[in-house]
Protein backbone atom coordinates (compact mmCIF):
# COMPACT_ATOMS: atom_id res chain seq x y z
CA UNK A 1 0.00 0.00 0.00
CA UNK A 2 1.46 3.37 -1.04
CA UNK A 3 2.02 6.30 1.33
CA UNK A 4 -0.61 8.44 -0.44
CA UNK A 5 -3.26 5.76 0.15
CA UNK A 6 -2.27 5.33 3.80
CA UNK A 7 -2.41 9.02 4.54
CA UNK A 8 -6.24 9.52 4.60
CA UNK A 9 -6.60 6.39 6.75
CA UNK A 10 -4.09 7.71 9.27
CA UNK A 11 -5.88 11.07 9.38
CA UNK A 12 -9.23 9.32 9.90
CA UNK A 13 -7.76 7.19 12.69
CA UNK A 14 -6.32 10.27 14.38
CA UNK A 15 -9.67 12.06 14.13
CA UNK A 16 -11.48 9.02 15.53
CA UNK A 17 -8.98 8.71 18.37
CA UNK A 18 -9.33 12.39 19.14
CA UNK A 19 -13.13 12.27 19.27
CA UNK A 20 -13.17 9.11 21.36
CA UNK A 21 -10.68 10.59 23.82
CA UNK A 22 -12.72 13.81 23.82
CA UNK A 23 -15.87 11.85 24.67
CA UNK A 24 -14.07 9.84 27.32
CA UNK A 25 -12.62 13.00 28.76
CA UNK A 26 -16.06 14.60 28.83
CA UNK A 27 -17.26 11.72 30.94
CA UNK A 28 -14.24 11.13 33.09
CA UNK A 29 -11.75 13.94 33.34
CA UNK A 30 -13.83 16.87 34.46
CA UNK A 31 -12.16 18.01 37.67
CA UNK A 32 -15.44 18.50 39.53
CA UNK A 33 -16.77 15.08 38.42
CA UNK A 34 -13.62 13.44 39.64
CA UNK A 35 -14.30 15.01 42.99
CA UNK A 36 -18.04 14.47 43.01
CA UNK A 37 -18.31 10.82 41.98
CA UNK A 38 -16.17 9.37 44.77
CA UNK A 39 -17.97 11.62 47.22
CA UNK A 40 -21.38 10.46 46.00
CA UNK A 41 -20.24 6.84 46.24
CA UNK A 42 -18.98 7.51 49.72
CA UNK A 43 -22.26 9.19 50.70
CA UNK A 44 -24.31 6.29 49.28
CA UNK A 45 -22.18 3.85 51.25
CA UNK A 46 -22.64 5.95 54.37
CA UNK A 47 -26.43 6.04 53.84
CA UNK A 48 -26.48 2.29 53.28
CA UNK A 49 -24.59 1.78 56.50
CA UNK A 50 -26.94 4.09 58.38
CA UNK A 51 -29.96 2.32 56.91
CA UNK A 52 -28.60 -1.05 57.98
CA UNK A 53 -27.99 0.28 61.49
CA UNK A 54 -31.49 1.70 61.63
CA UNK A 55 -33.00 -1.53 60.43
CA UNK A 56 -31.15 -3.35 63.18
CA UNK A 57 -32.46 -0.86 65.73
CA UNK A 58 -36.01 -1.15 64.39
CA UNK A 59 -35.86 -4.90 64.57
CA UNK A 60 -34.59 -4.71 68.15
CA UNK A 61 -37.30 -2.23 69.11
CA UNK A 62 -40.01 -4.27 67.39
CA UNK A 63 -38.85 -7.36 69.19
CA UNK A 64 -39.05 -5.49 72.45
CA UNK A 65 -42.07 -3.17 72.06
CA UNK A 66 -43.98 -4.44 69.07
CA UNK A 67 -44.28 -2.68 65.64
CA UNK A 68 -42.88 0.86 65.48
CA UNK A 69 -44.67 3.75 63.76
CA UNK A 70 -43.16 4.81 60.43
CA UNK A 71 -42.65 8.43 61.58
CA UNK A 72 -40.22 7.35 64.29
CA UNK A 73 -38.03 5.54 61.77
CA UNK A 74 -37.87 8.60 59.55
CA UNK A 75 -36.81 10.80 62.45
CA UNK A 76 -33.96 8.54 63.46
CA UNK A 77 -31.34 9.61 60.86
CA UNK A 78 -31.72 13.25 61.86
CA UNK A 79 -30.79 12.44 65.44
CA UNK A 80 -28.11 9.89 64.53
CA UNK A 81 -26.16 12.07 62.12
CA UNK A 82 -24.81 14.58 64.67
CA UNK A 83 -23.62 11.69 66.84
CA UNK A 84 -21.76 10.19 63.91
CA UNK A 85 -20.29 13.57 63.07
CA UNK A 86 -19.25 13.92 66.67
CA UNK A 87 -17.65 10.48 66.54
CA UNK A 88 -15.69 11.45 63.46
CA UNK A 89 -14.62 14.73 65.06
CA UNK A 90 -13.43 12.80 68.09
CA UNK A 91 -11.56 10.48 65.75
CA UNK A 92 -9.85 13.45 64.10
CA UNK A 93 -8.89 14.86 67.50
CA UNK A 94 -7.56 11.46 68.55
CA UNK A 95 -5.64 11.18 65.28
CA UNK A 96 -4.08 14.57 65.91
CA UNK A 97 -3.04 13.60 69.41
CA UNK A 98 -1.58 10.24 68.45
CA UNK A 99 0.23 11.82 65.53
CA UNK A 100 1.59 14.40 67.96
CA UNK A 101 4.11 11.71 68.86
CA UNK A 102 5.93 10.93 65.68
CA UNK A 103 9.12 9.26 64.70
CA UNK A 104 11.04 9.09 61.50
CA UNK A 105 14.21 7.30 60.57
CA UNK A 106 17.03 8.05 58.18
CA UNK A 107 19.58 5.52 57.04
CA UNK A 108 22.33 5.14 54.51
CA UNK A 109 24.57 2.51 52.99
CA UNK A 110 27.77 3.79 51.41
CA UNK A 111 30.55 2.54 49.20
CA UNK A 112 33.61 4.73 48.99
CA UNK A 113 36.97 4.36 47.29
CA UNK A 114 39.85 6.82 47.55
CA UNK A 115 43.21 6.64 45.82
CA UNK A 116 45.03 7.94 48.88
CA UNK A 117 48.41 6.41 49.57
CA UNK A 118 48.56 7.66 53.13
CA UNK A 119 45.32 6.97 55.01
CA UNK A 120 43.51 9.94 56.47
CA UNK A 121 40.76 10.12 59.06
CA UNK A 122 38.55 7.09 59.58
CA UNK A 123 35.13 8.60 60.19
CA UNK A 124 31.61 7.19 60.25
CA UNK A 125 32.73 3.66 59.42
CA UNK A 126 34.84 4.42 56.38
CA UNK A 127 38.11 2.52 56.46
CA UNK A 128 40.75 4.80 54.88
CA UNK A 129 43.58 3.34 52.93
CA UNK A 130 41.59 0.40 51.68
CA UNK A 131 40.87 -0.19 48.02
CA UNK A 132 37.26 0.69 48.78
CA UNK A 133 34.69 -0.37 51.27
CA UNK A 134 31.11 -0.37 52.42
CA UNK A 135 29.91 1.39 55.55
CA UNK A 136 26.63 2.56 57.05
CA UNK A 137 27.80 5.89 58.54
CA UNK A 138 24.83 7.35 60.39
CA UNK A 139 21.44 5.89 61.16
CA UNK A 140 19.17 8.49 62.68
CA UNK A 141 15.93 8.27 64.61
CA UNK A 142 13.97 11.45 65.04
CA UNK A 143 11.23 11.72 67.65
CA UNK A 144 8.89 14.68 67.90
CA UNK A 145 6.09 15.24 70.33
CA UNK A 146 3.75 18.16 70.92
CA UNK A 147 3.13 18.58 74.61
CA UNK A 148 0.96 21.69 74.54
CA UNK A 149 -0.33 24.19 72.04
CA UNK A 150 2.97 26.07 72.08
CA UNK A 151 5.47 23.55 73.43
CA UNK A 152 6.97 20.49 71.82
CA UNK A 153 9.96 18.19 72.16
CA UNK A 154 12.36 17.06 69.45
CA UNK A 155 15.00 14.42 69.91
CA UNK A 156 17.44 12.96 67.41
CA UNK A 157 19.33 9.78 68.15
CA UNK A 158 22.25 8.83 65.96
CA UNK A 159 23.79 5.39 65.63
CA UNK A 160 27.17 5.98 64.06
CA UNK A 161 29.38 3.24 62.72
CA UNK A 162 32.87 3.28 64.17
CA UNK A 163 35.98 1.16 63.84
CA UNK A 164 35.50 -2.60 63.30
CA UNK A 165 31.77 -2.13 62.66
CA UNK A 166 30.97 -1.14 66.20
CA UNK A 167 28.31 1.48 66.75
CA UNK A 168 28.06 4.40 69.10
CA UNK A 169 24.81 6.02 70.12
CA UNK A 170 24.69 9.78 70.33
CA UNK A 171 21.95 12.14 71.34
CA UNK A 172 22.50 14.55 68.49
CA UNK A 173 19.66 16.84 69.46
CA UNK A 174 17.28 17.07 72.38
CA UNK A 175 15.20 20.21 72.35
CA UNK A 176 12.36 21.52 74.39
CA UNK A 177 10.78 23.96 72.00
CA UNK A 178 8.43 26.79 72.86
CA UNK A 179 6.88 28.79 70.03
CA UNK A 180 5.29 31.90 71.46
CA UNK A 181 4.49 33.14 67.97
CA UNK A 182 6.27 33.52 64.63
CA UNK A 183 8.48 36.24 66.09
CA UNK A 184 9.71 34.31 69.11
CA UNK A 185 10.55 30.60 68.93
CA UNK A 186 12.77 29.27 71.67
CA UNK A 187 14.63 25.98 71.99
CA UNK A 188 16.41 24.67 75.05
CA UNK A 189 18.79 21.72 74.99
CA UNK A 190 21.32 20.32 72.53
CA UNK A 191 21.08 21.82 69.08
CA UNK A 192 22.94 22.04 65.82
CA UNK A 193 24.51 25.48 65.82
CA UNK A 194 23.03 28.00 63.43
CA UNK A 195 26.33 28.93 61.80
CA UNK A 196 25.27 29.57 58.25
CA UNK A 197 22.72 27.54 56.37
CA UNK A 198 23.75 23.93 55.88
CA UNK A 199 24.00 22.78 59.47
CA UNK A 200 20.40 23.57 60.34
CA UNK A 201 18.98 22.75 56.92
CA UNK A 202 20.19 19.17 56.61
CA UNK A 203 21.22 18.14 60.12
CA UNK A 204 22.43 14.52 59.93
CA UNK A 205 19.99 13.02 57.45
CA UNK A 206 21.85 11.92 54.31
CA UNK A 207 18.52 11.39 52.54
CA UNK A 208 17.81 15.11 52.80
CA UNK A 209 21.09 16.04 51.11
CA UNK A 210 21.56 16.13 47.38
CA UNK A 211 25.20 15.12 47.61
CA UNK A 212 26.50 11.93 49.19
CA UNK A 213 28.41 13.82 51.87
CA UNK A 214 28.48 17.19 53.55
CA UNK A 215 30.94 19.86 52.40
CA UNK A 216 34.11 19.44 54.50
CA UNK A 217 33.63 22.83 56.15
CA UNK A 218 30.14 21.73 57.26
CA UNK A 219 31.19 18.24 58.34
CA UNK A 220 30.30 17.48 61.95
CA UNK A 221 33.14 18.30 64.31
CA UNK A 222 33.32 14.74 65.63
CA UNK A 223 33.93 13.63 62.02
CA UNK A 224 36.73 16.13 61.46
CA UNK A 225 34.72 19.21 60.55
CA UNK A 226 36.14 22.61 61.39
CA UNK A 227 33.10 24.23 62.96
CA UNK A 228 31.55 23.76 66.38
CA UNK A 229 28.49 22.11 64.89
CA UNK A 230 26.74 21.18 68.13
CA UNK A 231 26.14 22.88 71.44
CA UNK A 232 23.97 22.78 74.54
CA UNK A 233 22.16 25.95 75.50
CA UNK A 234 19.35 28.13 74.29
CA UNK A 235 18.48 29.06 70.74
CA UNK A 236 15.98 31.77 69.87
CA UNK A 237 14.74 32.49 66.38
CA UNK A 238 11.86 34.18 64.63
CA UNK A 239 10.78 36.68 62.05
CA UNK A 240 11.28 40.41 62.34
CA UNK A 241 8.46 42.64 61.08
CA UNK A 242 10.04 43.88 57.88
CA UNK A 243 7.38 43.80 55.21
CA UNK A 244 8.31 42.06 52.01
CA UNK A 245 11.99 41.72 52.97
CA UNK A 246 11.22 38.72 55.18
CA UNK A 247 13.92 39.39 57.77
CA UNK A 248 14.58 36.64 60.33
CA UNK A 249 16.99 36.37 63.22
CA UNK A 250 18.71 33.65 65.19
CA UNK A 251 20.46 34.05 68.54
CA UNK A 252 22.21 31.26 70.43
CA UNK A 253 24.05 31.05 73.71
CA UNK A 254 25.54 27.77 74.78
CA UNK A 255 28.45 25.45 75.37
CA UNK A 256 29.99 23.65 72.42
CA UNK A 257 32.63 21.39 74.03
CA UNK A 258 34.04 20.43 70.63
CA UNK A 259 36.42 17.51 70.26
CA UNK A 260 37.69 17.36 66.69
CA UNK A 261 39.87 14.54 65.36
CA UNK A 262 42.62 15.59 62.95
CA UNK A 263 41.62 14.78 59.40
CA UNK A 264 45.14 13.99 58.21
CA UNK A 265 45.19 10.61 59.88
CA UNK A 266 47.62 11.60 62.64
CA UNK A 267 45.39 9.96 65.22
CA UNK A 268 45.42 13.15 67.30
CA UNK A 269 42.44 15.28 68.14
CA UNK A 270 41.82 18.83 69.27
CA UNK A 271 39.73 19.13 72.40
CA UNK A 272 38.78 22.76 72.13
CA UNK A 273 37.77 23.09 75.76
CA UNK A 274 35.25 25.70 74.71
CA UNK A 275 33.78 28.40 76.82
CA UNK A 276 30.24 29.56 76.23
CA UNK A 277 29.58 30.79 72.73
CA UNK A 278 27.38 33.48 71.32
CA UNK A 279 26.00 33.12 67.83
CA UNK A 280 23.97 35.83 66.16
CA UNK A 281 22.53 35.62 62.69
CA UNK A 282 20.24 37.50 60.36
CA UNK A 283 18.77 36.29 57.11
CA UNK A 284 16.33 37.53 54.51
CA UNK A 285 13.68 35.48 52.77
CA UNK A 286 12.17 38.00 50.36
CA UNK A 287 8.52 37.61 49.45
CA UNK A 288 9.28 38.38 45.82
CA UNK A 289 11.44 35.30 45.36
CA UNK A 290 10.32 32.32 47.48
CA UNK A 291 13.20 29.94 48.05
CA UNK A 292 15.85 32.65 48.23
CA UNK A 293 17.71 33.13 51.50
CA UNK A 294 20.46 35.67 52.01
CA UNK A 295 22.10 35.93 55.39
CA UNK A 296 25.04 35.76 57.67
CA UNK A 297 26.07 34.89 61.18
CA UNK A 298 28.68 35.84 63.75
CA UNK A 299 29.90 33.24 66.23
CA UNK A 300 32.29 33.90 69.11
CA UNK A 301 33.82 31.67 71.75
CA UNK A 302 37.07 31.17 73.66
CA UNK A 303 38.93 27.92 73.18
CA UNK A 304 42.19 26.18 73.92
CA UNK A 305 43.53 22.84 72.83
CA UNK A 306 43.46 20.79 76.00
CA UNK A 307 45.12 17.85 74.21
CA UNK A 308 48.39 19.75 74.31
CA UNK A 309 50.28 20.47 77.52
CA UNK A 310 50.46 24.26 77.47
CA UNK A 311 47.85 25.52 75.09
CA UNK A 312 47.23 29.25 75.14
CA UNK A 313 43.69 30.56 75.15
CA UNK A 314 42.29 31.72 71.82
CA UNK A 315 39.38 33.84 70.84
CA UNK A 316 37.42 31.89 68.21
CA UNK A 317 35.41 33.98 65.79
CA UNK A 318 33.47 32.51 62.88
CA UNK A 319 31.85 34.77 60.34
CA UNK A 320 29.51 33.34 57.75
CA UNK A 321 27.75 34.76 54.70
CA UNK A 322 25.40 32.74 52.53
CA UNK A 323 23.16 33.02 49.51
CA UNK A 324 20.86 30.10 48.95
CA UNK A 325 18.11 29.45 46.44
CA UNK A 326 16.01 26.30 46.72
CA UNK A 327 12.81 26.29 44.66
CA UNK A 328 11.24 24.99 41.47
CA UNK A 329 13.63 22.04 41.37
CA UNK A 330 16.70 24.28 41.63
CA UNK A 331 19.20 24.13 44.44
CA UNK A 332 21.95 26.72 44.58
CA UNK A 333 23.89 26.82 47.84
CA UNK A 334 26.74 29.23 48.48
CA UNK A 335 28.40 29.77 51.81
CA UNK A 336 31.58 31.51 52.78
CA UNK A 337 33.36 31.37 56.15
CA UNK A 338 36.20 33.03 57.93
CA UNK A 339 37.38 31.18 61.02
CA UNK A 340 39.72 33.32 63.11
CA UNK A 341 41.75 32.27 66.14
CA UNK A 342 43.21 35.16 68.07
CA UNK A 343 45.70 34.30 70.78
CA UNK A 344 44.50 36.27 73.76
CA UNK A 345 46.64 39.19 74.96
CA UNK A 346 48.86 38.85 71.87
CA UNK A 347 48.65 40.09 68.27
CA UNK A 348 48.84 36.49 66.97
CA UNK A 349 46.00 35.72 64.58
CA UNK A 350 45.27 32.63 62.48
CA UNK A 351 42.66 32.81 59.73
CA UNK A 352 41.06 29.91 57.94
CA UNK A 353 38.93 31.00 54.99
CA UNK A 354 36.55 28.48 53.45
CA UNK A 355 33.65 28.29 51.08
CA UNK A 356 31.57 25.87 49.12
CA UNK A 357 29.25 26.36 46.20
CA UNK A 358 26.79 23.71 45.13
CA UNK A 359 24.32 23.72 42.27
CA UNK A 360 21.82 21.10 41.22
CA UNK A 361 18.69 20.88 39.12
CA UNK A 362 15.99 18.27 39.29
CA UNK A 363 14.97 16.59 36.03
CA UNK A 364 12.18 14.20 36.94
CA UNK A 365 13.70 11.65 39.28
CA UNK A 366 17.31 12.55 38.61
CA UNK A 367 19.20 15.49 40.04
CA UNK A 368 22.71 16.10 38.69
CA UNK A 369 24.88 18.22 40.96
CA UNK A 370 28.17 20.04 41.02
CA UNK A 371 30.01 21.31 44.06
CA UNK A 372 33.25 23.15 44.56
CA UNK A 373 34.75 23.54 47.98
CA UNK A 374 37.77 25.31 49.40
CA UNK A 375 39.46 25.40 52.78
CA UNK A 376 42.79 27.02 53.56
CA UNK A 377 44.10 26.27 57.03
CA UNK A 378 47.51 27.57 57.95
CA UNK A 379 50.16 24.99 58.83
CA UNK A 380 50.91 27.17 61.88
CA UNK A 381 47.29 27.23 63.01
CA UNK A 382 47.26 25.35 66.32
CA UNK A 383 43.73 24.04 65.77
CA UNK A 384 43.60 23.56 61.98
CA UNK A 385 47.19 22.54 61.30
CA UNK A 386 45.97 19.18 60.00
CA UNK A 387 43.71 20.68 57.35
CA UNK A 388 46.05 22.73 55.20
CA UNK A 389 44.83 23.81 51.79
CA UNK A 390 42.17 21.59 50.30
CA UNK A 391 39.99 22.42 47.38
CA UNK A 392 38.39 20.79 44.43
CA UNK A 393 35.21 19.82 42.64
CA UNK A 394 32.66 17.10 43.25
CA UNK A 395 30.05 16.10 40.77
CA UNK A 396 27.50 13.37 40.37
CA UNK A 397 23.79 12.73 40.49
CA UNK A 398 21.04 11.77 42.86
CA UNK A 399 18.33 9.44 41.59
CA UNK A 400 15.12 9.17 43.61
CA UNK A 401 13.88 5.62 43.24
CA UNK A 402 10.70 6.67 45.03
CA UNK A 403 9.67 9.13 47.72
CA UNK A 404 11.72 7.29 50.35
CA UNK A 405 14.86 5.94 48.67
CA UNK A 406 17.57 7.81 46.82
CA UNK A 407 20.70 6.55 45.11
CA UNK A 408 23.64 8.90 44.76
CA UNK A 409 26.84 8.62 42.79
CA UNK A 410 29.58 11.17 43.40
CA UNK A 411 33.09 11.72 42.12
CA UNK A 412 35.48 13.90 44.08
CA UNK A 413 38.78 15.45 43.15
CA UNK A 414 40.65 17.16 45.98
CA UNK A 415 43.86 19.13 45.63
CA UNK A 416 46.00 19.33 48.75
CA UNK A 417 48.95 21.53 49.55
CA UNK A 418 52.16 19.51 49.68
CA UNK A 419 50.39 16.21 49.15
CA UNK A 420 49.14 14.23 46.16
CA UNK A 421 45.69 14.97 44.80
CA UNK A 422 42.88 12.76 45.99
CA UNK A 423 40.33 11.13 43.74
CA UNK A 424 37.28 9.49 45.19
CA UNK A 425 34.18 7.57 44.23
CA UNK A 426 31.28 7.66 46.64
CA UNK A 427 28.10 5.65 46.08
CA UNK A 428 25.25 5.94 48.52
CA UNK A 429 21.82 4.49 49.08
CA UNK A 430 20.00 6.91 51.38
CA UNK A 431 16.55 6.27 52.71
CA UNK A 432 13.93 7.48 55.14
CA UNK A 433 11.33 5.42 56.93
CA UNK B 1 -0.13 18.95 -0.68
CA UNK B 2 -3.69 20.26 -0.42
CA UNK B 3 -4.80 17.11 1.43
CA UNK B 4 -1.88 17.48 3.81
CA UNK B 5 -2.80 21.10 4.61
CA UNK B 6 -6.43 20.17 5.27
CA UNK B 7 -5.31 17.33 7.50
CA UNK B 8 -3.09 19.65 9.52
CA UNK B 9 -5.96 22.11 9.92
CA UNK B 10 -8.32 19.35 11.01
CA UNK B 11 -5.84 17.99 13.53
CA UNK B 12 -5.23 21.48 14.93
CA UNK B 13 -8.98 22.03 15.32
CA UNK B 14 -9.32 18.63 16.95
CA UNK B 15 -6.53 19.42 19.39
CA UNK B 16 -8.39 22.60 20.27
CA UNK B 17 -11.57 20.65 20.94
CA UNK B 18 -9.71 18.23 23.16
CA UNK B 19 -7.63 20.67 25.17
CA UNK B 20 -9.57 23.94 25.52
CA UNK B 21 -12.36 22.53 27.72
CA UNK B 22 -9.75 20.84 29.91
CA UNK B 23 -8.21 24.23 30.65
CA UNK B 24 -11.64 25.49 31.67
CA UNK B 25 -12.21 22.53 33.98
CA UNK B 26 -8.83 23.01 35.63
CA UNK B 27 -9.70 26.64 36.22
CA UNK B 28 -12.23 25.84 38.95
CA UNK B 29 -11.64 28.19 41.86
CA UNK B 30 -10.44 26.83 45.15
CA UNK B 31 -11.42 28.65 48.33
CA UNK B 32 -9.21 29.26 51.34
CA UNK B 33 -11.39 28.29 54.29
CA UNK B 34 -10.82 28.69 58.01
CA UNK B 35 -12.55 27.86 61.26
CA UNK B 36 -15.68 29.96 61.86
CA UNK B 37 -14.16 31.55 64.97
CA UNK B 38 -11.07 32.73 63.11
CA UNK B 39 -11.26 36.55 62.83
CA UNK B 40 -9.19 36.58 59.62
CA UNK B 41 -11.14 37.75 56.59
CA UNK B 42 -8.42 38.38 54.05
CA UNK B 43 -4.99 36.96 53.36
CA UNK B 44 -2.36 37.70 50.78
CA UNK B 45 -1.25 34.99 48.41
CA UNK B 46 2.27 35.39 49.77
CA UNK B 47 1.11 34.72 53.33
CA UNK B 48 -1.00 31.81 52.13
CA UNK B 49 2.11 30.27 50.56
CA UNK B 50 4.06 30.87 53.74
CA UNK B 51 1.32 29.22 55.79
CA UNK B 52 1.12 26.11 53.61
CA UNK B 53 4.93 25.96 53.50
CA UNK B 54 4.99 25.97 57.31
CA UNK B 55 6.99 29.21 57.38
CA UNK B 56 4.17 31.09 59.10
CA UNK B 57 2.92 28.98 61.96
CA UNK B 58 0.66 31.26 63.98
CA UNK B 59 -2.23 33.58 63.23
CA UNK B 60 -1.85 37.23 64.17
CA UNK B 61 -3.24 36.67 67.67
CA UNK B 62 -0.84 33.82 68.39
CA UNK B 63 -3.27 31.02 67.58
CA UNK B 64 -1.39 28.00 66.20
CA UNK B 65 -2.13 27.32 62.54
CA UNK B 66 -3.31 23.82 61.74
CA UNK B 67 -2.96 22.82 58.11
CA UNK B 68 -5.64 20.61 56.61
CA UNK B 69 -4.81 19.38 53.13
CA UNK B 70 -6.32 16.88 50.72
CA UNK B 71 -4.73 13.63 49.64
CA UNK B 72 -2.83 13.42 46.33
CA UNK B 73 -4.98 13.30 43.23
CA UNK B 74 -7.52 15.94 44.28
CA UNK B 75 -7.90 19.26 42.51
CA UNK B 76 -7.25 21.09 45.78
CA UNK B 77 -3.95 19.21 46.13
CA UNK B 78 -2.87 20.32 42.66
CA UNK B 79 -3.71 23.92 43.53
CA UNK B 80 -1.70 23.57 46.75
CA UNK B 81 1.32 22.25 44.86
CA UNK B 82 0.98 25.07 42.35
CA UNK B 83 0.86 27.59 45.20
CA UNK B 84 4.04 26.12 46.69
CA UNK B 85 5.78 25.60 43.34
CA UNK B 86 6.50 21.96 44.11
CA UNK B 87 5.87 18.55 42.65
CA UNK B 88 4.16 15.88 44.78
CA UNK B 89 7.51 14.24 45.41
CA UNK B 90 9.14 17.54 46.36
CA UNK B 91 6.21 18.28 48.69
CA UNK B 92 6.72 15.01 50.59
CA UNK B 93 10.47 15.57 50.81
CA UNK B 94 9.94 19.16 51.88
CA UNK B 95 7.71 18.19 54.81
CA UNK B 96 10.01 15.38 55.89
CA UNK B 97 12.75 18.02 56.02
CA UNK B 98 10.54 20.49 57.87
CA UNK B 99 9.87 17.93 60.60
CA UNK B 100 13.56 17.00 60.75
CA UNK B 101 14.53 20.65 61.10
CA UNK B 102 12.08 21.06 63.95
CA UNK B 103 10.09 23.54 61.88
CA UNK B 104 7.01 21.36 62.19
CA UNK B 105 5.85 18.64 64.56
CA UNK B 106 4.27 16.62 61.82
CA UNK B 107 3.23 16.75 58.22
CA UNK B 108 -0.09 18.53 57.56
CA UNK B 109 -3.26 16.59 58.36
CA UNK B 110 -4.42 15.02 55.11
CA UNK B 111 -8.21 14.67 55.01
CA UNK B 112 -9.40 11.78 52.84
CA UNK B 113 -12.77 13.36 52.08
CA UNK B 114 -14.55 16.70 52.01
CA UNK B 115 -16.61 15.54 55.01
CA UNK B 116 -13.50 14.87 57.06
CA UNK B 117 -12.04 18.14 55.86
CA UNK B 118 -15.13 20.00 57.03
CA UNK B 119 -15.12 18.31 60.41
CA UNK B 120 -11.39 18.89 60.88
CA UNK B 121 -12.07 22.58 60.25
CA UNK B 122 -14.43 22.54 63.24
CA UNK B 123 -12.08 20.59 65.50
CA UNK B 124 -9.06 22.88 65.17
CA UNK B 125 -9.62 26.59 65.91
CA UNK B 126 -6.53 27.56 63.91
CA UNK B 127 -7.37 25.34 60.96
CA UNK B 128 -6.97 26.47 57.36
CA UNK B 129 -7.64 24.48 54.24
CA UNK B 130 -8.10 24.72 50.51
CA UNK B 131 -11.41 23.49 49.19
CA UNK B 132 -13.16 23.54 45.83
CA UNK B 133 -15.41 26.60 46.01
CA UNK B 134 -18.48 24.58 45.03
CA UNK B 135 -17.88 22.17 47.94
CA UNK B 136 -17.83 24.84 50.64
CA UNK B 137 -20.56 24.08 53.15
CA UNK B 138 -22.19 25.99 56.01
CA UNK B 139 -19.87 25.87 58.99
CA UNK B 140 -16.84 26.94 56.95
CA UNK B 141 -15.60 30.47 56.55
CA UNK B 142 -14.14 31.56 53.24
CA UNK B 143 -11.42 34.19 53.46
CA UNK B 144 -10.49 36.49 50.64
CA UNK B 145 -7.16 35.97 48.92
CA UNK B 146 -5.54 39.23 47.87
CA UNK B 147 -8.92 40.88 48.50
CA UNK B 148 -10.83 38.59 46.15
CA UNK B 149 -13.37 35.85 46.75
CA UNK B 150 -13.61 32.72 44.58
CA UNK B 151 -15.32 33.53 41.30
CA UNK B 152 -14.06 37.09 41.21
CA UNK B 153 -11.92 38.24 38.32
CA UNK B 154 -8.25 37.76 39.12
CA UNK B 155 -8.83 35.27 41.93
CA UNK B 156 -5.48 33.45 42.17
CA UNK B 157 -6.36 29.94 43.35
CA UNK B 158 -7.58 27.67 40.59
Amino acid sequence: MSGSRLYPIVVMLLLLTGFVSRLCWAQNTDGSDQQTIPLLVQQVKELQRQTAELQEKVKALEAKNGPVAASSVVAAPATAAPEQVSDRMSAIEAWDKTHGIQWRGFGEVNYKALDQRKPELAAAGFNPGSAGGFYTANTVLLLTSRISDKASVLSEFEFEEEEAQTYSVSLERILLKYDYDDHLKMSFGRYHTGIGYYNTAFHSGAWLQTTADRPLIMEFAHDGGLLPTQAIGVSVTGSVPSGKAGLNYIAEYGTSDTNRPDINGSGLSDDENNGNHVNLGLFLRPDRLPGLQIGGSYYHDRVSNSETAFSPRYGQTIVNGHIVYVAHGMEFLNEGFLIRYTQLHTPVVFDTPAFYSQISRRFGKIRPFFRYQYINGSAHNPIHEDVGLRHGPSFGARYDLNDYIAFKAQLDHTLRRGQPDLNGLHLQLAFTF
Amino acid sequence: MKTKSISVLLLTALAGLVFIPRATAQGEDVAAVVNLDNPASNISQVDLRKIFAGEKRTWDRGLRIKLIVRLPGCHERLVLLKLLGMSESEYKQYWAAQVFRGEADSEPFAAPSVGMQKEAMKVFPGAISLLNAQDVKPGMKIIKVDGRLPGAVGYPLH
